[in-house]
């Protein structure tokens, strides 16, 4: 199988990537199997298919995957400058440290992006206090790399009524319609909208020797034991490995890119298992650590020549960090829907997905059926309750009891805007495990990004009237103290004063130096990035990879 | 309950996921299993108490009862959750073995007695007085992990609090259809509707 291959740490090696998640698995498999050396390094543990479990208790509670919580990562958030941040229980900022990164642990629902996404500043005019941008590419360039995940990740689906146009069909069909899909389906048709086959990172068909999903209906939180889910864990790295050119560092924490003489990145130096720094000379060196650690990192790289950080001239790095808002509603039907069982979502609604003008505020998103906190016990039977319940006793065993097969959630995802104020900075108190400045987020949501979260709550409780549940209750729209999609902080660009990367990914300031990852996103989608970050590291690598070639990095 | 309620259970259902994180990353995967295996033989066996003195474990046996007491289905008593409570206190939870006995000798001191020895209506008197003590909320928490985690943590015994909910955790894989609405949603196409 794998042909492990160990580089020497005082021979620079072509590219050193930094994490191993949706992007940098996808990169390294690129550049590995054209040719190049490339070592990965991801800060948590090497976890193989075999090494998950269903264990709720341990994966949801334990912050198995994510390597520990704000007590181990130092975390700390605070909405607002002014105050000082503190480190709350749940990590404010929410990641798997595990070789294959956060595409190892998420639900897999993966759209597109659609054209107006990439250009929706030219569409809809500025908005004011915000930096709502056009990205520096269309979708038309984009579309070769969305098909290419979708066939060499592995995507199920089938195409809506609203997306935008591509190349070649979805690989495989969508994944069965579960009861809750078929109730957002009936709610849908009767208030005249759209319900859609949800496209999944998830194999409903076997690829590439890998197998199709078992319908266990462990996605959310959780690895796939069977290989199904489409992480770079089980798609890319078995490949890169494979090339007898990528040797994947694990437990190997970065804390500093260094510069030469020149202004080139010459080294990447970082802690190993044993908590021991370690240096690894490199040629190039690309950061996909998510839009958190890769503003970190590049904030820890500060130098003489680089006083602000590294690739900051611009003092975008670790700005305009946009989490994605959401909504829920839950509901209870007459009937068992077994929720639990297969991947969380079988179908959605993107009818509300562009920006109307005449709602009076920017936005946009998805509202999809899904079990949420009804797929595993525990959480069902901690947040799953309606609210007039009590929270112990018998009426609340009975609850749980009667509710857990009955009930559903629909699950709005939306737009964040880009702000100054939301970030990513140094926490100037904590540090992590391993000594580095701890990661402050600071982020309050824009009120258009409360807005539509509200007025899809609003469609959600209409849905669940028109599916007939026989009891429903929102969850409350607040701003958000903590986020798992990591986007906007390391902008790309085509202007060196208001973005951090160009079109391809290298960083304006160090030519040697490329950053792909959710911080390249100009725009937060609506809610499903996972797809865009893999799509952009398909078309990063090519060009990584030509500008190698051609002797131009 | 009203949404302070809600809010006040995420609290703490998070201040749980830390304290739980912190503690776990310490001990090794072998080490887990080694000790999951004698919560499970304690279980079994009704095995002597490691944790908790054989007061505390009557009084706490007590508490579980009224938090998810036993009714036409089965209960905490039933799941053998005092086994993972005594086991988790000692491990990986032992940052609330100190509030929970702090509240135990609080509600107790209200009560003027044990809470084993109480009337049941008492019993949920003093908890309900005392439901939006951070200490309690501990409680409650441990009693749902106990009850619902998997059966090799110490509760759950023979899967009895899963079978209530319907949950067949141990199965792992599934065809559609699965469950009602999709299984009529299929029969309505090959009907042609």
């Amino acid at each position: 199988m794998a042909n492990s291959v160990t580089f020497e740490q005082r021979k620079p090696v072509d590219f050193a990537i930094i994490g191993s998640g949706a992007a940098g698995g996808i990169i390294a498999k690129e550049l590995s199997t054209a040719g190049f050396n490339v070592v990965v390094f991801e800060q948590g543990p090497y976890r193989r298919a075999e090494d998950f479990t269903h264990d709720e208790y341990s994966v949801v509670f334990n912050s198995e995957l994510l390597g520990g919580g704000p007590e181990v990562s130092g975390q700390t958030f605070r909405h607002d400058e002014d105050e000082v941040a503190t480190s709350p229980p749940v990590p404010p900022i929410g990641y798997a440290q595990t070789v294959g990164g956060s595409s190892v642990h998420f639900s897999a629902n993966f759209w597109r992006f659609r054209e107006s996404d990439f250009k929706e500043r030219s569409m809809l005019g500025s908005i004011s206090g915000t930096n709502f941008a056009d990205w520096p590419l269309t979708y038309d360039e984009i579309e070769p790399y969305y098909t290419r995940v979708e066939w060499e990740i592995g995507v199920s689906g089938a195409p809506g009524p609203f997306d935008s146009f591509r190349s070649k069909p979805f690989p495989m069909p969508p994944l069965p319609v579960k009861s809750s899909g078929v109730l957002l389906e009936k709610g849908a048709k009767k208030l005249g909208l759209h319900a859609q086959a949800q496209p999944h990172a998830i194999l409903s068909q076997p690829l590439n020797g890998r197998a199709a999903c078992i319908k266990c209906g462990h996605c959310m939180f959780f690895g796939c034991e069977v290989g199904a889910k489409s992480s770079t864990l089980a798609a890319m790295i078995p490949l890169a490995e494979a090339s007898g050119h990528c040797e994947i560092r694990d437990r190997s924490a970065v804390f500093r890119i260094e510069t030469d003489a020149a202004g080139r990145a010459s080294e990447v130096l970082y802690y190993d298992k044993d908590g021991k720094e370690q240096a690894q000379m490199a040629k190039a060196v690309i950061v996909s650590a998510n839009g958190a650690e890769t503003s970190r990192l590049l904030l820890l790289s500060a130098s003489e020549r680089h006083p602000d950080g590294l690739a900051n001239s611009s003092g975008f790095v670790g700005r305009n960090l946009m989490f994605n808002a959401h909504s829920a509603v839950d509901g209870v039907f007459e009937h068992p829907l077994n929720d639990y069982k297969s991947v969380q979502v079988s179908k959605v609604i993107h009818d509300f997905y562009e920006t109307d003008e005449a709602r009076g505020f920017y936005g946009g998103g998805g509202i999809d059926a899904r079990p949420l906190w009804s797929a595993t016990p525990i959480l069902h039977a901690i947040l799953g309750m309606p609210h007039d319940v009590p929270g112990w006793g018998a009426e609340w065993k009975a609850e749980i009891a009667h509710n857990f097969t009955r009930q559903m959630t629909l699950a709005s995802a939306t737009t964040s805007l880009a702000m100054d104020r939301n970030n990513i900075t140094l926490d100037p108190n904590n540090t992590d495990q391993w000594g580095r400045p701890a990661i402050r987020a600071t982020y309050r949501d824009h009120d258009d990004d409360l807005a539509i979260a509200r007025f899809l709550s609003e469609r959600s409780q209409e849905l669940m009237d028109a599916a007939g549940a026989t009891k429903y209750w929102a969850h409350e729209i607040k701003p958000s103290d903590n986020g798992v999609h990591l986007l906007g902080t390391a902008r790309m660009g085509d202007n060196p004063a208001t973005s951090v990367i160009d079109r391809y990914h290298r960083s304006h300031d160090v030519p040697n130096l490329f950053i792909c990852d959710g911080s390249s996103f100009v725009t937060s989608g609506r809610g499903q990035p996972t797809m865009t970050i893999m799509a952009l590291a398909f078309r990063a690598a090519e060009h990584i990879a030509a500008a190698a070639k051609a002797n131009k990095i | 309950m009203d949404n302070d309620s809600e809010i006040s259970r995420r609290r703490f259902l998070t201040s749980t996921g830390t304290l739980t994180a912190a503690s776990l990353l310490r001990i090794g995967a072998p080490t887990l299993a080694a000790i999951t295996q004698t919560a499970c033989t304690a279980r079994e066996e009704a095995a002597a108490f490691v944790t908790l003195n054989a007061d505390e474990a009557a009084d706490f046996t007590a508490i579980a009862a009224r938090l998810i007491p036993t009714t036409d289905t089965p209960g905490a008593t039933e799941a053998g959750v005092i086994y993972f409570y005594d086991r988790a206190w000692g491990d990986e939870l032992s940052g609330f073995l100190g509030p929970v006995r702090e509240f135990l000798q609080a509600i107790n001191g209200e009560l003027g007695m044990s809470f084993a020895a109480s009337s049941e209506a008492e019993q949920d008197n003093v908890l309900k007085a005392n439901e939006n003590d951070p200490r309690f909320e501990l409680l409650r928490i441990t009693t749902i992990f106990g009850f619902l985690a998997m059966a090799k943590y110490g509760g759950n015994k023979g899967h009895l609090s899963w079978e209530l909910l319907g949950f067949d955790g141990h199965h792992g894989a599934w065809e559609a259809p699965f469950g009602y609405y999709d299984a009529e949603y299929s029969k309505e196409q090959q009907n042609g509707e």
